[in-house]
């Protein structure tokens, strides 16, 4: 994993730390980044994010199973063609259950490694420094590469810690 | 306002650490049980296994009996985690965040449950394989027009997704859970948090993920009974031969599967002591969804039964009378007491804001429920077209057993999910408990 030296935060409050990030785009860094326990709108707002690309990645997954569905069930009535009870050998109508469950399957499996694949490559990209209490209590705000500036930036919008990362 | 949210989400991870120690000696006691149950289904199973389905009540014109109905009711069972977590998240409907972590587990182990079902109804096991669609030396081919086959397909994709469902909601949770711990318990947390360390770009995904989970779980769940109603539907059989049936099933699936979360739910708030989190306001909000699909079920009933009487002599008729009046009428009964007349009486609040009556009430559902599968399957063969195809079935110890040993398995692996993971959300709890310090701050000012 990749090590960047900066300046992390600490708040008890998502409306401080979503001041912080928004004050830290105002002044100019543009890479801002943050962990937290939960969600915080407030912060993820501020944050500006791109939206994830995990949506196409899905339909990609959704698109193959539908594939997967028709050439399972066509390809192999068609390659073992028996006739059972006079009904057609391709028979859509019945079909489409099994195709519906397999677009399900490899959609849903697709959107899951899709979001552990971008949560890995997110962690390899870029460095946030890590604390339990981002998981428990806090929220951390990093500016990487940051110096005095940012120091006191961070400060004025309330952190109850500020700290150097080597 | 800064300290009073810090001090609530504290109170939170110190309230599901807690959580993670029930009462040793009943959860001991408990899992004794269940393994017990486990052991007598095992030796039941076994027996069918080596002398055959003679063993079973199982005879010609009844071919399906208790284990197709164990079958369909754990499948109806693993309804309501679906339905709490991924339709009310859509929904927006923000009482499910304390509940919804229990019914995805109970979903998760009620198809791991339904799942065997079908194996153990094969009787000889070992060919289960043969539902797979692969290659082989026969140069046989699955028949994907058969509901069976669909089945297969159905529980098994359900089981995937809401296995994954499950998994992706536990992530932040158990991170936490990892940090706070060490030795093997770290090393058991760190599997389920799958690397999560609380980023903004995690949750930039993970929040996208969850979303696309809901909406493809959602049709999935409705799919799920839908198929399983197929099983019956899709046959000539009176009593089972109805287009009625995809809805009456999926609306069954989540009577049966929400009063079985409130079943768990009661005696897990008093044993783990989680009355702060999960308060009756939540019982009173699932109560309502209770009252809700029994009346589409009562209303399933009327119909089906309205329409075979107006439809005038015939087997579709004589079946149902049958149903209400042979061998299994007190089933019948027991089950309409059950499903359609219990439910009524949470319309009082009382009933509904006492957790002794709500409990009553839901348990009379889920016998009425397991009856309900009971009376569709067997009175439906029992009484065929004509009267040389009549014939009457009675479970024997065997199916009992196998019956008993299916509680058994469900209740080991949701005693061992109390113990081991996280009962509730707890960061989405942290998130309700930050929009409920900003409506307070906003009230007061």
């Amino acid at each position: 994993m990749l090590h960047e030296p900066g300046v992390l935060a600490v708040f008890a409050d998502p409306l401080q730390a979503a001041r912080a990030v928004r004050a830290a785009h105002e002044a100019g860094h543009a890479d801002v980044r943050a962990a937290m326990p939960a969600p915080f709108p407030e912060v993820m707002e501020a944050m500006a994010q791109k939206k994830s690309i995990i949506g196409a990645v899905t339909l990609g997954g959704a698109s193959v199973g539908i594939c997967l569905g028709l050439w399972l069930t066509i390809g192999t009535s068609l390659a073992l063609p028996i006739s059972v009870g006079g009904k057609p050998v391709v028979a859509l109508p019945a079909f489409l259950v099994i195709i519906f469950e397999v677009t399900v399957l490899i959609g849903g499996l697709s959107n899951f490694l899709g979001m552990l694949i971008g949560a890995f490559a997110a962690r390899r990209k870029s460095f946030m420094p890590h604390d339990p209490r981002f998981l428990r209590d806090r929220i951390g705000v990093f500016l990487p590469g940051a110096g005095e500036s940012a120091r006191v930036l961070l400060r004025a919008a309330g952190a109850e810690e500020v700290r150097d990362v080597a | 306002m800064s300290a009073a949210i810090a001090e609530r989400m504290r109170s939170l991870d110190q309230t599901t650490e807690d959580a993670l120690r029930p009462p040793r000696y009943g959860w001991a006691a408990l899992v004794a049980v269940s393994l017990t149950c486990i052991a007598i289904g095992v030796y039941s199973w076994s027996l069918i296994i080596r002398f055959g389905m003679q063993y079973t009540g199982l005879n010609r014109p009844v071919g399906w009996g208790v284990l197709i109905t164990d079958f369909v009711f754990w499948v109806g069972i693993a309804h309501s985690g679906t339905l709490i977590s991924a339709v009310l998240f859509l929904f927006r409907a923000r009482f499910r965040t304390a509940v919804y972590r229990a019914a995805e587990a109970m979903t998760v182990f009620g198809v791991m449950t339904a799942g065997l079902f079908p194996i153990i109804h094969l009787g000889r096991p070992w060919y289960a394989h043969w539902i797979l669609p692969y290659p082989n030396q026969r140069h046989l081919q699955i028949n994907f027009r058969s509901p069976l086959v669909w089945d297969a397909f159905a529980i098994s994709t359900y089981f995937c997704v809401s296995a994954m469902f499950l998994l992706a909601g536990l992530m932040p949770d158990a991170a936490a859970l990892r940090d706070g711990s060490q030795g093997l318990r770290r090393r058991f947390y760190a599997l389920f948090a799958l690397g999560w360390r609380g980023t903004a770009e995690e949750w930039r995904h993970h929040g996208r993920a969850y979303l696309f989970f809901a909406a493809f779980a959602t049709p999935l769940v409705i799919s799920v009974h839908s198929v399983v109603s197929w099983d019956f539907a899709v046959s000539i059989v009176p009593g089972w031969h109805s287009t009625l049936f995809p809805p009456y099933f999926v609306a069954g699936a989540i009577l049966s599967g929400v009063a079985m979360v409130i079943t768990l739910l009661i005696p897990i708030r008093r044993a783990m002591k989680l009355e702060s989190i999960i308060t009756l306001d939540h019982f009173d909000m699932l109560s309502r969804l209770v009252i809700l699909t029994s009346l589409i079920l009562t209303y399933s009933y009327s119909t089906e039964f309205l329409l075979a009487l107006r439809a005038g002599p015939g087997p579709e008729r004589d079946t149902l009378l049958y149903r209400a009046t042979g061998a299994f009428w007190p089933f019948f009964w027991l089950m309409v007491l059950g499903n359609c007349v219990g439910p009524l009486f949470l319309f009082f609040k009382r009933v509904r804001g006492s957790l002794v009556g709500l409990f009553f009430v839901c348990v009379l559902v889920n016998v009425g429920m397991w009856l309900e599968r009971f009376n569709i399957v067997v009175s439906s063969l029992e009484h065929n077209r004509v009267p040389f195809d009549w014939g009457t079935y009675h479970p024997r110890l065997v199916e009992i057993g196998i019956t008993l040993g299916s509680f058994g398995w469900f209740f080991f692996w949701f005693l061992l999910f109390l113990k081991l993971l996280p009962a509730i959300s707890v960061s989405e709890l942290k998130e309700d408990a930050h929009h409920a310090a900003l409506h307070e701050a906003a009230h007061a000012a």
